[in-house]
Order: structure tokens, then sequence, then C-alpha cells
């Protein structure tokens, strides 16, 4: 963002994303998301530096190895999900893994799959939405199906269903799928179906603009094609992919956490939000904090990024303003 | 009007015969060997020959999906692995070989679970969705309309995977304030029934109606200020009567286009807070066969929930092009 801004403000009187930021830094609630957004960033990529600080790891099994922390039924002794001066968050039931250093690095997972899987979106969805939007015609038609078909489907059963078919094929039965494999799965699997409205919006927005006068003044002077695209239509566009793409990242996290809750996903013993909560479903009645902690990280992710999605696109569109 | 409705109906049409292809394409054409998994890792070579066979996973793929399209229409005899036939009438979505009954069938047995859930939910959707939407904006700025603002931005933000479990402990669980989640048929025990589906319909109805909140208080803001509303109250007509009779129509079309679609994403099967709430609906039914390597109730299931996608969605569309003749004659 910071170098759009940079080029839009280097090429002349203020442009749309300058006063956009500007709108923004005036949005106290946004200001305040964007300071929890940028606080889950550094978090997760300081994941290894804090947990060496906090001194755990988030795969070693401490409650099997210290009778004092999990009961026989691999239940933690101390009351509150086990939390104490060592476990600051409690340990997980059963096998006794730290929920602090779990949930750290479950921060790292989700924001990998969400921000790799918006940057695929968001190149195939500008790609094929503004060429949709600036030919029309027959390639406008037969985008248009192709979206609504995408629509129909119900996202979340097909992601449920088409990651472990993938996954089978391309790795043979038996042997353990790489971690990369995992990841790249669910990356591609989002992006399938992600970029489907980002075009569409796209499509609309270019198909005005392509009607302006400044886009008609370039046509006048003998513009090709590929000037008008790269030149006049596209650094227009920036503002609506920016809203889309803040606001699809929450989307890719809770799915991905969905998946994994409900048994597909990234696999042990890659730390993920969604297994956690997976987990802490089977042992809720007798550990309720075990599912409390993600349950709650998850829904501060998510209310944050929400709020700045909301103070973006009021930013940059103020007529939507509260 | 007429007109507009063929067209719209022909679109569906085509839209659903494109995700059968597309649906009957991925999930037969891309894994490996979906006659070893139906068979189970027990099967020898020759039985997974048989299996095959009766499948017909042996015929050129064209010719599976005819088969399978056939059958949709006017119903098939299919072989059980052991070379039984077995009669799968109209509508024949395949037969799950490890149900061991055709998917069309058990669709039909958790079907009455997920229609449950979804009529109560989308009731809940409207009055919660229509109502907060209403309120915050006749009161916009106001103290009520940032709670109210609050309130659905949490709901837009919670995962039904949490607030489920921590209603279920604090509501149920430890207080009893709430009757045990659950399904007992509607012509078995209606109080019953009521009172098993209410959590998950809370639940799920907050959850989705959070996005329709939003977006009623957006569209009656809008329309509010229009000058033909304007006019109205200008020419002496009640505010109630000038919101009900214009307001009301001009800001309908969006929230018509966000219902149906979210009916359609309903009546498919909702697959977490099935979960969640140990409810044996559609959506049940098909993350088992996700687990289980089920493929004809995978694809079964998807084509169920494409189709009430496409058919609300299509509702929906009709629904708007009656509300503003703009649309129909486009």
């Amino acid at each position: 963002m910071a170098e759009v801004m940079a080029e839009v403000k280097s090429s002349g009187p203020a442009g749309p994303l300058v006063t956009a930021a500007r709108a923004l830094r005036r949005d106290r609630v946004g200001m305040a998301a964007l300071g929890v957004v940028l606080l889950c960033a550094v978090l997760a990529v300081c994941a290894p530096l804090i947990a060496a600080l906090y001194g755990k790891n988030p795969t070693e099994h401490y409650g099997q190895n210290d009778p004092d922390l999990l009961s026989p039924e691999g239940l933690p002794v101390r009351p509150n999900g086990g939390i104490s001066a060592d476990f600051w968050f409690g340990i997980e039931p059963g096998l006794g893994r730290d929920v602090l250093t779990q949930l750290l690095y479950g921060m790292r997972t989700s924001l990998l799959i969400a921000l790799a899987s918006v940057a695929v979106i968001a190149v195939i969805g500008i790609v094929l939405g503004v060429t949709a939007g600036y030919l029309s015609g027959i390639t406008d038609r037969v985008f248009g199906f192709i979206c609504n078909v995408l629509l129909a489907f119900p996202t979340l059963l097909l992601l449920l269903a088409l990651s472990p078919i993938i996954q089978t094929r391309f790795v043979s039965p038996g042997e353990n799928e790489p971690a990369w494999m995992q990841f790249a799965v669910l990356i591609a699997v989002f992006s399938a179906f992600g970029w489907v409205p980002l075009a569409m919006v796209l499509r609309t927005t270019v198909r005005s603009l392509r009607e302006r006068e400044f886009v008609e003044a370039a046509r006048a002077v003998g513009a090709g094609r590929r000037h008008i695209i790269f030149r006049e239509l596209l650094p227009n566009v920036w503002a609506p992919v920016l809203v889309h793409v803040t606001l699809a990242v929450p989307g890719i996290v809770t799915a991905e956490a969905a998946l994994s809750f409900l048994g597909v996903g990234i696999n042990e013993p890659i730390p993920d939000w969604g297994r956690m909560i997976s987990r802490g479903s089977e042992v809720f009645y007798d550990d309720p904090t075990y599912m409390v902690f993600p349950g709650v990280t998850i829904l501060v992710f998510v209310l944050a990024f929400n709020l700045l999605g909301d103070a973006v696109r009021d930013a940059i569109d103020p007529r939507t303003a509260r | 009007m007429l007109s507009y409705v063929l067209r719209r109906t022909l679109q569906a049409a085509a839209v659903l015969l494109a995700i059968t292809a597309a649906a009957f394409g991925l999930f037969y054409a891309a894994p490996s060997d979906p006659a070893l998994i139906a068979c189970g890792p027990k099967c020898d070579t020759a039985q997974v020959e048989a299996v095959r066979h009766s499948m017909g996973l042996d015929q050129p793929l064209v010719a599976q999906y005819v088969d399978y399209l056939g059958g949709l229409v006017t119903g098939r005899t299919i072989n059980d692995v052991d070379g039984t036939p077995i009669e799968c009438g109209a509508p024949c979505l395949g037969y799950s070989y490890t149900l061991h009954q055709p998917v069309t069938e058990a669709i039909a047995d958790h079907l009455p679970v997920t229609l449950s859930l979804a009529v109560g939910a989308l009731a809940v959707i409207v009055v919660l969705g229509v109502g907060t939407g209403l309120v915050s904006a006749l009161r916009r700025g106001s103290r009520t309309d940032r709670m109210l603002s609050a309130f659905t931005l949490i709901g837009a933000s919670v995962q039904i995977y949490f607030l489920g479990y921590a209603l279920q402990y604090l509501l149920v669980y430890s207080t009893d304030l709430f009757p045990l989640p659950g399904y007992v048929p509607l012509a078995d025990d209606p109080g019953g029934w009521a009172a098993g589906l209410l959590l998950p319909w809370l639940v799920l109805g907050f959850v989705n109606a959070a996005v329709f909140a939003r977006l009623s208080r957006a569209q009656l803001l809008e329309v509010m200020h229009e000058g033909y509303v304007r006019t109205a109250r200008g020419k002496g007509l009640s505010a109630r009567r000038a919101h009900l009779k214009y307001t009301a129509r001009g800001a309908a079309p969006p929230l018509a286009q966000l219902l149906g679609l979210e009916a359609g994403a309903l009546f498919g099967g909702a697959f977490i807070t099935e979960t969640v709430f140990g409810l044996g609906g559609v959506g049940k039914l098909a993350v088992d066969a996700v687990v289980g390597n089920d493929l004809p109730t995978v694809v079964g299931t998807v084509l169920l929930a494409a189709l009430c996608v496409v058919v609300f969605v299509a509702v929906a569309d009709l629904v708007v092009a009656w509300l503003d003749p703009r649309v129909r004659l486009a």
C-alpha cells in the first residue's frame, strides 16, 4: 500500500489513495483496528523469538513428561485449563502442549495461507475482471456464465471435498504429505473460488470507467488497448481491490479454521487454530478453557480485520460512512 | 415479465447443467481410483475390477456422465459391489457404497433436519436483520444505532464453531436456560421440535443476520433520502405510510437478492452448525461422506447444495424483476 501511495504522490496532485489514507488516519476505530492487525502480524513474524524468550515450543508434550500437569485422563490438573506462571494460557488436554505458543504459531499458519491466497486472488481477479469489463461482448458473456457457475457451488463443501482429492492425487497412499503441499492445496482451492466476487466488482467498475471522458480522450489521441488498460484503467481500480482484499483475509482465515474444525485442512503437528477448536470441542465440558483461547483469538483477529476493511471502505468512498 | 421469467429459467438451467458436468468431472476424474475407494482396503484386484465394472468406471467418461444425467431424469439400475442390481429411482444421484443405499434416499433421510433448521434460521435472519436495520436507519447516529452496529459487527465476526459451543456451555450445560439441542420430527412432537432447534436457529440466524442487517440499514438510509420519498412526505403522507409504500419497495431488491443467496446456502445444508449441535442433516451427511471418501454422496450433496443456490437466487431475481420494472425490461 505504501508503494502504491508513493507512486500516486509522485505523479501530481493528491490522488484518491492519498485522500483515503488521510481519511483513514482520522478514523479512530479504523486506526485501532489497524493497530491490532499490525500487532497480529508482528506476533506471527516474531513467534520463534517470543517462544524462545518464553521458553516453550509448540510441539513439545510438556504435560506428558510431567505428571503434575495432566491427570491420568489427560485433563489439566490445575484449574482453568492448567493456567500457571509457566503456562500462561494453560496446556492442551491429552497431548499436553503449551497453548500460548500453539496460538502464536497457529497465527503464522492462518496468516500465511490467507495472505498467499489473497495475493493470488488479487492477481486473478484483477486480470479477469478488468479484461471482461473492458472487452465486453462474448468474452463478457462467457465470464458471467463461469462466475455464475462458480458462485452456485457450495464453497465450503467443495473446499472440504476437494482438499483430500487433490492431496490423494499428488501423494501416494501411505506416504505423509509434506507441509508445503498442505499449504499449497489450501491456497490453490481458496484462490480457485475466491477471485469471483472481486472480478465481478471490477468488471462493473471498469465498465463504467470505460465510458468516462479520460478513457475516451486517451483513445482519441491514439492510445492502444494496452496503454488504456494498464495506464488508464488499472490505476483506478486499486480502491475496490484494497477493500476487497482487506475483507477477504478474515474470510479465508475463518474458512481455513472451519476446514480444520471439520477434520480436513492442516495436519498435525503444524499448529492450527481450527484444529485447536476441534480438539477443544471434544473435551469442552471437562475443560472449556482450552477452547476459549483459540475462539477468542479468532474473534479478535476477524473483528479487527472487518473493522479495518470497513474503515478502508469508508475512507475510499465517503458515501458509505457511518 | 413472461419473457424475463423464461430467460432467467433457461439461464438457471444452463448453470445447473454446467455444475453437474463440473462436479462430475472434478470428483470422478480427479482422484486416482474411485473403485478402490468404494471397495475399501480389503479388496483384491479382481474385486476392484468387478466394482469398477459395476460402477461403470470402465466406460468412457462422457458415457458415464450421460448415464449419470439419464439417472437424474429417469432413474437407472446400479450394481452393488457384489453385482446385485439396485433400482435407483429418479432423481438418481448414484449409489453410496459406504451407506449401502442410493444417495437420493440418504439425502431424503437427512433432509427434514436441514429443512427445519433452515426455515427457523431464515425467520430469525429476516426478523433480526430487517429489524435491526430498520431501527438503526430510523435513528441514525444515535446511541441505539451505534449499539446495534457493534452487535451486527460481532455477529459478522464471531464463528459458529465458537459461539455454538460457548452458548451450549453457558445456556444449556451450566444453567439449563435452554433445552438441549437435538432433532425431533415435527409431526411427532411440535413442541420438542421447536425446543430442540431453538438454540441452533438463534445461533445460525444471528451469525447470518449480521450481514443482512448491515445491508438493510445502508439500503434503507439510501432510499429514505431519495427524492420520491421526500416528495411523498412533502405531499402530506405520514412517515409510516411513506416508508411502507415507497421506502420498503425501493430498498427491497438487494435485500431479496441477499436473502435468496442465504436461503440457498442454508437449504443446501449447514455443515458447521449441524456438526456443532450434533444434528443429523444433509450437512452432516456431506461432512461424513467427505471424511469417509464416499464420492457418490459427496457429489450428490454438492449438487443438492448448488441446486438450492441456483433456484433461490433465480427466485430472488424474479422477485426483484417484479418489484423493479427496470430489471425485467433491460
